[in-house]
Protein backbone atom coordinates (compact mmCIF):
# COMPACT_ATOMS: atom_id res chain seq x y z
CA UNK A 1 0.00 0.00 0.00
CA UNK A 2 0.89 3.70 -0.88
CA UNK A 3 1.63 5.72 2.20
CA UNK A 4 0.84 9.16 1.47
CA UNK A 5 2.32 12.53 3.32
CA UNK A 6 -1.07 14.42 2.24
CA UNK A 7 -3.70 13.55 -0.57
CA UNK A 8 -4.10 16.45 -2.69
CA UNK A 9 -7.06 15.89 -4.38
CA UNK A 10 -8.95 12.42 -4.28
CA UNK A 11 -12.34 12.73 -6.63
CA UNK A 12 -15.05 10.11 -6.42
CA UNK A 13 -13.87 8.22 -9.42
CA UNK A 14 -10.75 6.26 -9.09
CA UNK A 15 -7.93 8.55 -9.24
CA UNK A 16 -5.84 10.42 -6.78
CA UNK A 17 -3.09 12.56 -6.55
CA UNK A 18 -0.53 11.48 -3.44
CA UNK A 19 2.55 13.61 -2.13
CA UNK A 20 5.31 11.39 -1.30
CA UNK A 21 8.87 12.88 -0.82
CA UNK A 22 7.89 15.88 -1.42
CA UNK A 23 6.49 14.81 -5.02
CA UNK A 24 3.02 14.40 -6.23
CA UNK A 25 2.09 11.42 -8.40
CA UNK A 26 -0.77 10.52 -9.82
CA UNK A 27 -2.28 6.90 -8.44
CA UNK A 28 -5.65 5.10 -9.40
CA UNK A 29 -7.52 2.66 -6.61
CA UNK A 30 -6.62 -0.57 -7.29
CA UNK A 31 -8.71 -2.05 -4.27
CA UNK A 32 -10.74 -0.55 -1.53
CA UNK A 33 -10.86 -2.44 1.60
CA UNK A 34 -13.17 -3.04 4.11
CA UNK A 35 -11.16 -0.72 7.06
CA UNK A 36 -11.46 2.15 4.59
CA UNK A 37 -7.84 1.74 3.41
CA UNK A 38 -6.59 2.15 -0.58
CA UNK A 39 -4.27 -0.14 -2.74
CA UNK A 40 -3.13 2.48 -5.09
CA UNK A 41 -1.11 1.82 -8.39
CA UNK A 42 0.41 4.33 -10.62
CA UNK A 43 -2.11 6.07 -13.00
CA UNK A 44 -1.23 6.07 -16.77
CA UNK A 45 -0.65 9.63 -17.48
CA UNK A 46 -2.77 10.16 -20.65
CA UNK A 47 -5.56 10.02 -18.06
CA UNK A 48 -3.96 12.03 -15.06
CA UNK A 49 -5.32 14.85 -13.76
CA UNK A 50 -2.74 17.79 -14.23
CA UNK A 51 -4.23 20.19 -12.43
CA UNK A 52 -6.10 20.38 -9.04
CA UNK A 53 -9.77 21.72 -8.95
CA UNK A 54 -10.02 24.28 -6.33
CA UNK A 55 -13.04 24.44 -4.00
CA UNK A 56 -14.08 27.87 -6.26
CA UNK A 57 -14.06 25.56 -9.17
CA UNK A 58 -10.57 26.93 -10.80
CA UNK A 59 -8.00 24.85 -11.51
CA UNK A 60 -4.50 24.84 -9.41
CA UNK A 61 -1.56 23.75 -10.06
CA UNK A 62 -0.04 20.87 -8.81
CA UNK A 63 3.97 19.98 -8.78
CA UNK A 64 4.54 17.87 -12.42
CA UNK A 65 4.47 14.07 -12.10
CA UNK A 66 7.74 12.65 -12.07
CA UNK A 67 8.89 10.89 -15.41
CA UNK A 68 9.53 7.33 -16.14
CA UNK A 69 12.35 7.92 -18.15
CA UNK A 70 14.66 11.23 -17.63
CA UNK A 71 17.73 11.63 -20.06
CA UNK A 72 20.17 14.25 -19.49
CA UNK A 73 22.90 15.84 -21.53
CA UNK A 74 23.67 12.11 -23.22
CA UNK A 75 26.77 12.09 -25.18
CA UNK A 76 27.18 8.78 -27.33
CA UNK A 77 30.74 8.84 -29.37
CA UNK A 78 31.87 6.13 -32.03
CA UNK A 79 35.81 6.95 -32.35
CA UNK A 80 35.62 10.56 -33.04
CA UNK A 81 32.06 10.68 -34.49
CA UNK A 82 29.49 12.45 -31.88
CA UNK A 83 26.65 10.17 -32.21
CA UNK A 84 24.21 11.85 -29.73
CA UNK A 85 25.14 15.21 -28.18
CA UNK A 86 23.92 16.27 -25.09
CA UNK A 87 20.55 15.04 -25.86
CA UNK A 88 18.08 15.32 -22.87
CA UNK A 89 14.45 14.43 -22.65
CA UNK A 90 11.89 13.05 -20.42
CA UNK A 91 9.11 10.36 -20.77
CA UNK A 92 5.98 10.96 -18.22
CA UNK A 93 3.92 7.90 -17.20
CA UNK A 94 1.72 6.17 -19.41
CA UNK A 95 3.23 8.29 -21.79
CA UNK A 96 3.67 7.11 -25.90
CA UNK A 97 6.96 8.92 -26.86
CA UNK A 98 8.54 9.23 -30.50
CA UNK A 99 11.96 9.71 -31.14
CA UNK A 100 11.80 10.89 -34.74
CA UNK A 101 14.70 11.45 -36.99
CA UNK A 102 16.36 10.43 -40.51
CA UNK A 103 18.71 7.88 -40.99
CA UNK A 104 22.19 8.17 -38.70
CA UNK A 105 20.68 11.13 -36.91
CA UNK A 106 21.05 8.81 -33.44
CA UNK A 107 17.92 7.44 -32.47
CA UNK A 108 19.16 3.83 -32.44
CA UNK A 109 22.12 5.19 -30.50
CA UNK A 110 20.28 6.82 -28.22
CA UNK A 111 17.88 3.99 -27.25
CA UNK A 112 21.07 1.83 -27.22
CA UNK A 113 22.20 4.18 -24.60
CA UNK A 114 19.17 3.42 -22.40
CA UNK A 115 18.92 -0.21 -22.83
CA UNK A 116 22.70 -0.39 -21.95
CA UNK A 117 24.37 -1.60 -25.31
CA UNK A 118 26.73 1.18 -25.28
CA UNK A 119 28.51 3.07 -23.12
CA UNK A 120 27.62 6.72 -23.12
CA UNK A 121 30.63 9.01 -22.38
CA UNK A 122 28.29 11.54 -20.70
CA UNK A 123 25.24 12.33 -19.31
CA UNK A 124 22.85 10.37 -16.93
CA UNK A 125 19.96 8.23 -17.42
CA UNK A 126 17.19 7.55 -14.80
CA UNK A 127 14.93 4.65 -15.06
CA UNK A 128 12.00 4.53 -12.48
CA UNK A 129 14.34 6.94 -10.53
CA UNK A 130 16.91 4.12 -11.29
CA UNK A 131 20.67 5.12 -12.39
CA UNK A 132 20.92 2.81 -15.45
CA UNK A 133 24.45 3.39 -15.84
CA UNK A 134 25.19 2.42 -12.14
CA UNK A 135 22.57 -0.36 -11.76
CA UNK A 136 21.71 -1.48 -15.25
CA UNK A 137 20.02 -4.91 -14.63
CA UNK A 138 17.68 -3.22 -12.12
CA UNK A 139 17.01 -0.57 -15.09
CA UNK A 140 16.63 -3.07 -17.72
CA UNK A 141 14.33 -5.81 -15.36
CA UNK A 142 11.95 -2.21 -15.98
CA UNK A 143 12.40 -1.90 -19.02
CA UNK A 144 11.16 -3.66 -22.31
CA UNK A 145 12.97 -4.37 -25.52
CA UNK A 146 12.27 -4.58 -28.97
CA UNK A 147 15.56 -4.43 -30.88
CA UNK A 148 15.25 -3.31 -34.77
CA UNK A 149 16.30 -6.29 -36.09
CA UNK A 150 15.73 -9.40 -33.32
CA UNK A 151 16.85 -12.41 -33.60
CA UNK A 152 16.44 -15.59 -31.53
CA UNK A 153 18.33 -18.61 -31.28
CA UNK A 154 17.34 -20.54 -34.61
CA UNK A 155 17.35 -23.97 -33.17
CA UNK A 156 14.32 -23.19 -30.46
CA UNK A 157 11.07 -23.50 -30.94
CA UNK A 158 8.48 -20.17 -30.37
CA UNK A 159 7.55 -21.79 -26.78
CA UNK A 160 10.87 -22.51 -25.83
CA UNK A 161 11.46 -18.66 -26.12
CA UNK A 162 8.81 -17.55 -24.52
CA UNK A 163 10.11 -19.70 -21.83
CA UNK A 164 13.39 -18.52 -22.07
CA UNK A 165 13.08 -14.90 -22.26
CA UNK A 166 10.20 -14.76 -19.63
CA UNK A 167 12.63 -16.62 -17.22
CA UNK A 168 15.25 -14.10 -17.64
CA UNK A 169 13.26 -11.33 -16.33
CA UNK A 170 12.23 -13.68 -13.61
CA UNK A 171 8.80 -14.83 -14.84
CA UNK A 172 8.12 -18.55 -14.85
CA UNK A 173 5.74 -19.64 -16.71
CA UNK A 174 4.08 -22.74 -17.20
CA UNK A 175 3.38 -24.85 -20.97
CA UNK A 176 -0.27 -23.56 -20.63
CA UNK A 177 0.56 -20.56 -19.75
CA UNK A 178 2.36 -20.08 -22.81
CA UNK A 179 0.11 -21.47 -25.26
CA UNK A 180 -2.58 -18.97 -23.58
CA UNK A 181 -0.54 -15.90 -24.16
CA UNK A 182 0.55 -17.01 -27.54
CA UNK A 183 -3.28 -17.15 -28.26
CA UNK A 184 -3.99 -14.03 -27.29
CA UNK A 185 -1.41 -12.98 -30.18
CA UNK A 186 -2.50 -15.25 -32.63
CA UNK A 187 0.60 -17.62 -32.52
CA UNK A 188 -0.88 -20.48 -30.38
CA UNK A 189 -0.81 -22.46 -33.69
CA UNK A 190 3.11 -21.65 -34.26
CA UNK A 191 3.80 -22.47 -30.67
CA UNK A 192 6.10 -25.49 -32.05
CA UNK A 193 7.93 -23.92 -34.90
CA UNK A 194 11.40 -21.62 -34.83
CA UNK A 195 11.22 -18.36 -35.31
CA UNK A 196 12.69 -18.13 -38.84
CA UNK A 197 9.72 -20.26 -39.98
CA UNK A 198 7.03 -17.02 -38.99
CA UNK A 199 6.04 -14.36 -41.16
CA UNK A 200 7.29 -11.12 -40.74
CA UNK A 201 4.12 -9.56 -39.06
CA UNK A 202 4.39 -12.86 -37.10
CA UNK A 203 7.81 -12.51 -35.90
CA UNK A 204 7.13 -8.57 -34.66
CA UNK A 205 4.19 -9.65 -32.53
CA UNK A 206 6.19 -11.98 -30.83
CA UNK A 207 9.08 -9.88 -30.06
CA UNK A 208 6.73 -7.62 -28.40
CA UNK A 209 5.00 -10.07 -26.78
CA UNK A 210 8.39 -11.08 -25.11
CA UNK A 211 9.24 -7.68 -24.58
CA UNK A 212 6.16 -6.92 -22.31
CA UNK A 213 6.27 -10.56 -20.76
CA UNK A 214 7.43 -8.77 -17.58
CA UNK A 215 4.99 -6.04 -18.00
CA UNK A 216 7.74 -3.80 -17.85
CA UNK A 217 7.41 0.06 -16.60
CA UNK A 218 8.72 1.65 -19.77
CA UNK A 219 8.54 -0.55 -23.40
CA UNK A 220 11.35 0.66 -25.43
CA UNK A 221 10.77 -0.07 -29.33
CA UNK A 222 13.27 0.52 -32.60
CA UNK A 223 11.09 0.80 -35.50
CA UNK A 224 8.59 -1.52 -34.28
CA UNK A 225 6.51 -1.63 -37.97
CA UNK A 226 9.39 -1.40 -40.53
CA UNK A 227 8.95 -3.64 -43.19
CA UNK A 228 5.12 -4.49 -42.08
CA UNK A 229 1.89 -4.41 -44.33
CA UNK A 230 -0.94 -2.55 -43.13
CA UNK A 231 -3.03 -4.96 -41.35
CA UNK A 232 -0.10 -5.63 -39.33
CA UNK A 233 1.11 -2.13 -38.43
CA UNK A 234 -2.41 -1.34 -37.30
CA UNK A 235 -2.87 -4.43 -35.24
CA UNK A 236 0.63 -3.26 -33.82
CA UNK A 237 -0.55 0.26 -33.21
CA UNK A 238 -3.68 -1.03 -31.09
CA UNK A 239 -1.70 -3.24 -29.54
CA UNK A 240 0.80 -0.47 -28.14
CA UNK A 241 -2.20 1.55 -27.11
CA UNK A 242 -3.36 -1.19 -25.19
CA UNK A 243 -0.19 -1.43 -22.92
CA UNK A 244 -0.26 2.35 -22.39
CA UNK A 245 -4.05 1.26 -21.21
CA UNK A 246 -2.76 -1.06 -18.98
CA UNK A 247 -0.14 1.60 -17.70
CA UNK A 248 2.92 1.47 -19.39
CA UNK A 249 5.00 3.63 -21.31
CA UNK A 250 6.56 3.73 -24.26
CA UNK A 251 9.50 5.22 -26.35
CA UNK A 252 9.52 4.04 -29.89
CA UNK A 253 11.70 5.36 -32.86
CA UNK A 254 9.83 5.44 -35.95
CA UNK A 255 11.12 6.87 -40.00
CA UNK A 256 6.87 6.81 -40.08
CA UNK A 257 5.43 10.28 -39.70
CA UNK A 258 1.96 8.92 -39.74
CA UNK A 259 2.38 6.10 -37.21
CA UNK A 260 4.19 9.19 -35.21
CA UNK A 261 1.19 11.20 -35.65
CA UNK A 262 -1.67 8.90 -35.04
CA UNK A 263 0.23 6.79 -31.65
CA UNK A 264 2.86 9.26 -29.73
CA UNK A 265 1.71 11.53 -27.48
CA UNK A 266 4.76 13.77 -27.73
CA UNK A 267 7.46 13.61 -30.41
CA UNK A 268 11.09 14.55 -30.56
CA UNK A 269 12.76 15.11 -33.75
CA UNK A 270 16.68 14.64 -34.01
CA UNK A 271 19.25 15.21 -36.20
CA UNK A 272 23.05 14.63 -36.51
CA UNK A 273 23.10 13.82 -32.80
CA UNK A 274 21.02 16.84 -31.63
CA UNK A 275 17.40 17.06 -30.14
CA UNK A 276 15.50 19.60 -32.35
CA UNK A 277 12.53 20.09 -30.48
CA UNK A 278 9.94 18.32 -28.34
CA UNK A 279 6.24 18.53 -28.59
CA UNK A 280 2.69 16.61 -29.19
CA UNK A 281 2.78 16.12 -32.81
CA UNK A 282 -0.04 19.05 -33.03
CA UNK A 283 1.77 21.70 -31.29
CA UNK A 284 4.93 20.61 -33.12
CA UNK A 285 2.35 21.29 -36.53
CA UNK A 286 1.14 24.49 -35.04
CA UNK A 287 4.63 26.06 -33.76
CA UNK A 288 5.95 25.55 -37.54
CA UNK A 289 3.87 25.66 -39.39
CA UNK A 290 4.65 29.12 -40.85
CA UNK A 291 8.42 27.92 -40.94
CA UNK A 292 9.47 29.02 -44.21
CA UNK A 293 11.84 25.66 -44.56
CA UNK A 294 8.43 24.05 -43.39
CA UNK A 295 6.13 26.30 -45.94
CA UNK A 296 8.56 25.41 -48.73
CA UNK A 297 8.55 21.50 -48.37
CA UNK A 298 4.43 21.44 -47.57
CA UNK A 299 2.03 20.62 -50.31
CA UNK A 300 -1.35 21.90 -48.90
CA UNK A 301 -2.20 21.98 -45.64
CA UNK A 302 1.67 21.61 -43.07
CA UNK A 303 1.76 17.74 -41.70
CA UNK A 304 3.80 16.46 -39.55
CA UNK A 305 6.70 14.89 -42.16
CA UNK A 306 6.55 18.51 -43.74
CA UNK A 307 7.50 19.54 -40.30
CA UNK A 308 10.01 17.14 -39.94
CA UNK A 309 11.80 17.62 -43.61
CA UNK A 310 11.77 21.39 -42.87
CA UNK A 311 13.75 20.81 -39.88
CA UNK A 312 15.92 17.84 -40.87
CA UNK A 313 16.66 18.81 -44.36
CA UNK A 314 15.28 17.34 -48.14
CA UNK A 315 18.71 15.49 -48.51
CA UNK A 316 18.83 12.08 -48.47
CA UNK A 317 20.78 10.37 -45.45
CA UNK A 318 22.14 6.97 -46.03
CA UNK B 1 1.41 -9.27 -20.26
CA UNK B 2 1.41 -10.63 -16.43
CA UNK B 3 -0.37 -9.45 -13.46
CA UNK B 4 2.17 -7.72 -11.45
CA UNK B 5 4.88 -5.04 -12.58
CA UNK B 6 8.53 -6.11 -12.69
CA UNK B 7 10.09 -3.51 -9.95
CA UNK B 8 13.66 -6.00 -9.13
CA UNK B 9 16.40 -7.69 -10.28
CA UNK B 10 15.03 -11.47 -11.15
CA UNK B 11 15.92 -14.20 -9.17
CA UNK B 12 19.56 -15.86 -10.41
CA UNK B 13 18.67 -19.38 -10.12
CA UNK B 14 15.52 -18.36 -13.00
CA UNK B 15 18.29 -16.54 -15.11
CA UNK B 16 20.82 -18.77 -15.08
CA UNK B 17 17.91 -22.24 -15.16
CA UNK B 18 16.16 -20.56 -17.88
CA UNK B 19 19.91 -20.28 -19.82
CA UNK B 20 20.99 -23.82 -19.35
CA UNK B 21 17.78 -24.98 -20.39
CA UNK B 22 17.86 -23.02 -23.77
CA UNK B 23 21.56 -23.83 -24.22
CA UNK B 24 20.11 -27.76 -23.42
CA UNK B 25 17.62 -27.39 -25.74
CA UNK B 26 19.87 -26.17 -28.48
CA UNK B 27 22.89 -28.78 -27.67
CA UNK B 28 20.13 -31.53 -28.29
CA UNK B 29 19.47 -30.39 -31.30
CA UNK B 30 22.87 -30.03 -32.55
CA UNK B 31 23.54 -34.12 -31.27
CA UNK B 32 24.82 -34.91 -34.78
CA UNK B 33 27.41 -32.22 -35.11
CA UNK B 34 28.83 -34.18 -31.87
CA UNK B 35 28.40 -37.76 -34.05
CA UNK B 36 30.26 -35.81 -36.83
CA UNK B 37 33.28 -34.61 -34.14
CA UNK B 38 33.60 -38.98 -33.26
CA UNK B 39 34.71 -39.51 -36.67
CA UNK B 40 37.93 -38.34 -36.70
CA UNK B 41 38.86 -39.73 -33.59
CA UNK B 42 37.16 -43.28 -34.01
CA UNK B 43 39.22 -43.38 -37.33
CA UNK B 44 42.55 -42.26 -35.57
CA UNK B 45 41.46 -45.52 -33.20
CA UNK B 46 41.10 -47.41 -35.38
CA UNK B 47 43.86 -46.73 -38.28
CA UNK B 48 46.24 -47.06 -35.30
CA UNK B 49 45.14 -50.67 -34.15
CA UNK B 50 48.41 -52.21 -35.28
CA UNK B 51 51.04 -52.51 -32.90
CA UNK B 52 53.64 -50.95 -34.86
CA UNK B 53 51.52 -47.71 -35.42
CA UNK B 54 50.39 -47.58 -31.89
CA UNK B 55 54.39 -47.87 -31.11
CA UNK B 56 54.93 -44.59 -33.47
CA UNK B 57 52.70 -42.35 -31.34
CA UNK B 58 54.17 -43.76 -28.27
CA UNK B 59 51.34 -46.43 -27.37
CA UNK B 60 48.16 -47.13 -26.75
CA UNK B 61 47.10 -44.28 -24.36
CA UNK B 62 48.71 -41.89 -26.13
CA UNK B 63 46.67 -42.91 -29.31
CA UNK B 64 43.40 -42.58 -27.03
CA UNK B 65 44.87 -39.30 -25.68
CA UNK B 66 45.14 -37.81 -29.64
CA UNK B 67 41.69 -39.32 -30.36
CA UNK B 68 40.26 -37.26 -27.69
CA UNK B 69 42.21 -34.43 -28.41
CA UNK B 70 40.96 -34.50 -31.79
CA UNK B 71 37.46 -34.66 -30.78
CA UNK B 72 37.52 -31.92 -28.36
CA UNK B 73 39.38 -29.47 -30.72
CA UNK B 74 35.98 -30.38 -33.26
CA UNK B 75 33.70 -29.54 -30.99
CA UNK B 76 35.09 -26.58 -29.36
CA UNK B 77 36.93 -24.42 -32.05
CA UNK B 78 34.53 -25.69 -34.72
CA UNK B 79 31.30 -26.19 -32.71
CA UNK B 80 31.76 -23.55 -29.84
CA UNK B 81 33.37 -21.02 -31.94
CA UNK B 82 31.43 -20.95 -35.10
CA UNK B 83 27.68 -21.17 -33.09
CA UNK B 84 29.02 -17.59 -31.18
CA UNK B 85 30.49 -16.01 -34.30
CA UNK B 86 27.28 -16.49 -35.75
CA UNK B 87 24.81 -15.79 -32.97
CA UNK B 88 26.44 -12.74 -32.73
CA UNK B 89 26.32 -11.78 -36.16
CA UNK B 90 22.31 -12.73 -35.87
CA UNK B 91 21.96 -10.28 -33.21
CA UNK B 92 21.17 -13.29 -30.43
CA UNK B 93 23.76 -11.40 -27.68
CA UNK B 94 22.33 -8.37 -28.05
CA UNK B 95 18.31 -9.64 -27.66
CA UNK B 96 19.80 -11.54 -24.50
CA UNK B 97 22.07 -8.52 -23.47
CA UNK B 98 18.83 -6.24 -23.03
CA UNK B 99 17.79 -8.62 -20.56
CA UNK B 100 18.71 -8.50 -16.62
CA UNK B 101 20.57 -11.38 -16.74
CA UNK B 102 24.48 -10.73 -16.17
CA UNK B 103 26.83 -11.19 -19.57
CA UNK B 104 28.80 -14.02 -17.22
CA UNK B 105 25.76 -15.75 -17.05
CA UNK B 106 25.22 -16.35 -20.57
CA UNK B 107 28.45 -17.22 -21.16
CA UNK B 108 29.14 -19.76 -18.58
CA UNK B 109 25.52 -21.29 -19.50
CA UNK B 110 27.09 -22.14 -22.91
CA UNK B 111 30.21 -22.88 -21.68
CA UNK B 112 28.63 -25.04 -19.08
CA UNK B 113 27.06 -26.94 -22.63
CA UNK B 114 30.22 -27.22 -24.55
CA UNK B 115 32.00 -29.11 -20.91
CA UNK B 116 29.10 -31.55 -21.35
CA UNK B 117 29.95 -32.33 -24.79
CA UNK B 118 33.45 -32.48 -24.06
CA UNK B 119 32.83 -35.25 -21.36
CA UNK B 120 30.59 -37.50 -23.90
CA UNK B 121 33.30 -37.52 -26.22
CA UNK B 122 36.14 -38.51 -23.81
CA UNK B 123 34.51 -40.76 -22.10
CA UNK B 124 32.91 -42.38 -25.64
CA UNK B 125 36.33 -42.04 -27.03
CA UNK B 126 38.16 -43.87 -23.79
CA UNK B 127 35.69 -46.62 -24.16
CA UNK B 128 35.88 -47.71 -27.97
CA UNK B 129 39.83 -46.81 -27.41
CA UNK B 130 39.81 -49.50 -24.84
CA UNK B 131 38.51 -51.88 -26.40
CA UNK B 132 40.44 -51.15 -29.92
CA UNK B 133 43.72 -50.71 -28.41
CA UNK B 134 43.18 -53.28 -25.20
CA UNK B 135 42.78 -51.16 -22.27
CA UNK B 136 41.05 -51.62 -19.48
CA UNK B 137 40.80 -47.60 -17.18
CA UNK B 138 39.74 -48.32 -13.39
CA UNK B 139 36.95 -46.16 -12.42
CA UNK B 140 39.53 -44.13 -11.02
CA UNK B 141 41.04 -43.75 -14.68
CA UNK B 142 37.89 -42.61 -15.83
CA UNK B 143 37.09 -40.47 -13.18
CA UNK B 144 40.76 -38.99 -14.04
CA UNK B 145 40.04 -39.06 -17.68
CA UNK B 146 36.79 -36.88 -17.04
CA UNK B 147 38.68 -34.22 -15.20
CA UNK B 148 41.20 -34.06 -17.27
CA UNK B 149 38.78 -33.73 -20.65
CA UNK B 150 37.03 -30.82 -18.56
CA UNK B 151 40.94 -28.96 -18.73
CA UNK B 152 41.46 -30.04 -22.16
CA UNK B 153 38.27 -28.70 -23.10
CA UNK B 154 39.07 -25.14 -21.91
CA UNK B 155 42.26 -25.38 -23.44
CA UNK B 156 40.47 -25.63 -26.85
CA UNK B 157 37.37 -23.76 -25.90
CA UNK B 158 39.74 -20.60 -25.19
CA UNK B 159 41.36 -20.58 -28.61
CA UNK B 160 37.80 -20.69 -29.97
CA UNK B 161 37.18 -18.15 -27.78
CA UNK B 162 40.41 -15.65 -28.60
CA UNK B 163 39.60 -16.54 -32.01
CA UNK B 164 35.78 -14.99 -31.78
CA UNK B 165 37.29 -12.63 -29.64
CA UNK B 166 40.04 -10.98 -32.48
CA UNK B 167 38.02 -11.71 -35.36
CA UNK B 168 34.14 -10.59 -35.83
CA UNK B 169 32.51 -12.07 -39.07
CA UNK B 170 31.66 -15.36 -39.09
CA UNK B 171 32.45 -16.18 -42.40
CA UNK B 172 35.96 -15.15 -40.98
CA UNK B 173 35.51 -16.83 -37.79
CA UNK B 174 34.72 -20.40 -40.03
CA UNK B 175 38.03 -19.80 -42.47
CA UNK B 176 40.54 -19.42 -39.63
CA UNK B 177 38.74 -22.30 -37.31
CA UNK B 178 39.35 -24.67 -40.58
CA UNK B 179 42.84 -23.81 -41.29
CA UNK B 180 43.55 -23.99 -37.62
CA UNK B 181 41.79 -26.98 -37.11
CA UNK B 182 43.97 -28.66 -40.26
CA UNK B 183 47.36 -27.19 -38.98
CA UNK B 184 46.84 -28.50 -35.76
CA UNK B 185 45.30 -31.93 -36.45
CA UNK B 186 48.35 -32.54 -39.04
CA UNK B 187 50.75 -31.55 -36.73
CA UNK B 188 49.53 -33.90 -34.24
CA UNK B 189 49.20 -36.86 -36.35
CA UNK B 190 52.57 -36.76 -38.70
CA UNK B 191 54.70 -34.50 -35.68
CA UNK B 192 53.91 -36.70 -33.19
CA UNK B 193 54.42 -39.80 -35.25
CA UNK B 194 57.93 -38.45 -36.17
CA UNK B 195 57.19 -37.97 -39.86
CA UNK B 196 58.33 -34.51 -40.01
CA UNK B 197 61.61 -35.03 -37.94
CA UNK B 198 62.66 -34.24 -34.70
CA UNK B 199 62.19 -30.98 -34.43
CA UNK B 200 58.60 -31.33 -35.56
CA UNK B 201 57.88 -33.82 -33.08
CA UNK B 202 59.65 -31.42 -30.18
CA UNK B 203 57.04 -28.65 -31.66
CA UNK B 204 54.58 -31.02 -31.65
CA UNK B 205 54.76 -31.86 -28.33
CA UNK B 206 53.99 -28.65 -26.57
CA UNK B 207 51.47 -27.55 -29.22
CA UNK B 208 48.28 -27.54 -27.33
CA UNK B 209 47.06 -30.88 -28.87
CA UNK B 210 50.15 -32.70 -27.83
CA UNK B 211 49.98 -31.24 -24.70
CA UNK B 212 46.54 -32.67 -24.12
CA UNK B 213 47.57 -35.87 -25.79
CA UNK B 214 50.11 -36.39 -23.18
CA UNK B 215 48.43 -35.32 -20.19
CA UNK B 216 45.27 -37.87 -21.45
CA UNK B 217 48.23 -40.71 -21.71
CA UNK B 218 49.12 -39.22 -18.22
CA UNK B 219 45.91 -40.40 -16.64
CA UNK B 220 45.88 -43.63 -18.75
CA UNK B 221 49.57 -44.63 -17.56
CA UNK B 222 49.18 -43.38 -13.90
CA UNK B 223 52.33 -45.54 -13.08
CA UNK B 224 54.71 -43.99 -15.18
CA UNK B 225 53.62 -40.44 -14.50
CA UNK B 226 56.64 -38.56 -15.77
CA UNK B 227 57.99 -34.72 -15.68
CA UNK B 228 56.59 -34.53 -19.45
CA UNK B 229 53.16 -34.92 -17.79
CA UNK B 230 53.25 -31.99 -15.07
CA UNK B 231 55.04 -29.69 -17.96
CA UNK B 232 51.93 -30.57 -20.31
CA UNK B 233 49.84 -29.78 -17.68
CA UNK B 234 51.29 -26.28 -16.56
CA UNK B 235 51.03 -25.80 -20.70
CA UNK B 236 47.41 -26.27 -21.15
CA UNK B 237 46.99 -23.87 -18.05
CA UNK B 238 49.28 -21.51 -19.73
CA UNK B 239 47.15 -22.11 -23.15
CA UNK B 240 43.80 -21.65 -20.89
CA UNK B 241 45.16 -18.32 -18.92
CA UNK B 242 46.56 -16.79 -22.63
CA UNK B 243 44.23 -17.47 -24.99
CA UNK B 244 41.18 -17.07 -22.36
CA UNK B 245 42.74 -13.46 -20.92
CA UNK B 246 42.83 -12.92 -25.13
CA UNK B 247 38.94 -13.98 -25.79
CA UNK B 248 37.75 -12.31 -22.72
CA UNK B 249 39.65 -8.84 -23.20
CA UNK B 250 38.64 -8.55 -26.89
CA UNK B 251 35.52 -10.45 -27.52
CA UNK B 252 32.65 -7.98 -28.33
CA UNK B 253 28.87 -8.84 -28.16
CA UNK B 254 27.69 -6.94 -31.53
CA UNK B 255 29.40 -8.10 -34.60
CA UNK B 256 29.10 -4.26 -36.27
Amino acid sequence: MVLAEAVVWAPVTESVQVVRGGQARAYIIAEEHEDGSLLLAPEPVSSARRTVPAEDGRAAAVPEVAGILQVRDLTVTYGPKRAVDAVSFEIRRGEIFGLLGPNGAGKTSTLSAIEGLVKPQFGTILLDDIDSRRHPNQARARMGVQLQATSFQSELKISQIVRLYAGLYGVELSGQQILDGLRVIGLEGEAHKPFKQLSGGQQQRLSLYIAVVHDPALLLLDEPTAGLDPQSRRQLWSRIEHIRQEGGSILLTTHSMEEAQAVCDRVAIIDNGTLLTTETPHDLIEKHKNDPRVREVARGEVTLEDVFIGLTGSEIRD
Amino acid sequence: MTSSRATGDPPLRLVFGSLLRADFLVFLQHRRALIISLVLPVFVLISTSGTKATDKFGGAEFVIGLAIAYGLLSTSLIGYGLTVARDREKGVFQRLRVTPAPTWTIMTSRLAMQAVANLIIAVVVVIIGGQIHHISPSAGQYALVLLVSILAGAVFLSIAQAMVGLVKSADSVQAIARVLFAVLILLGLLGQSGALGTFWSSVARWTPVGAVMTLFAGVLNLHAWYSRDTLALLACLGYIVVFGGIGIRWFQWDAR
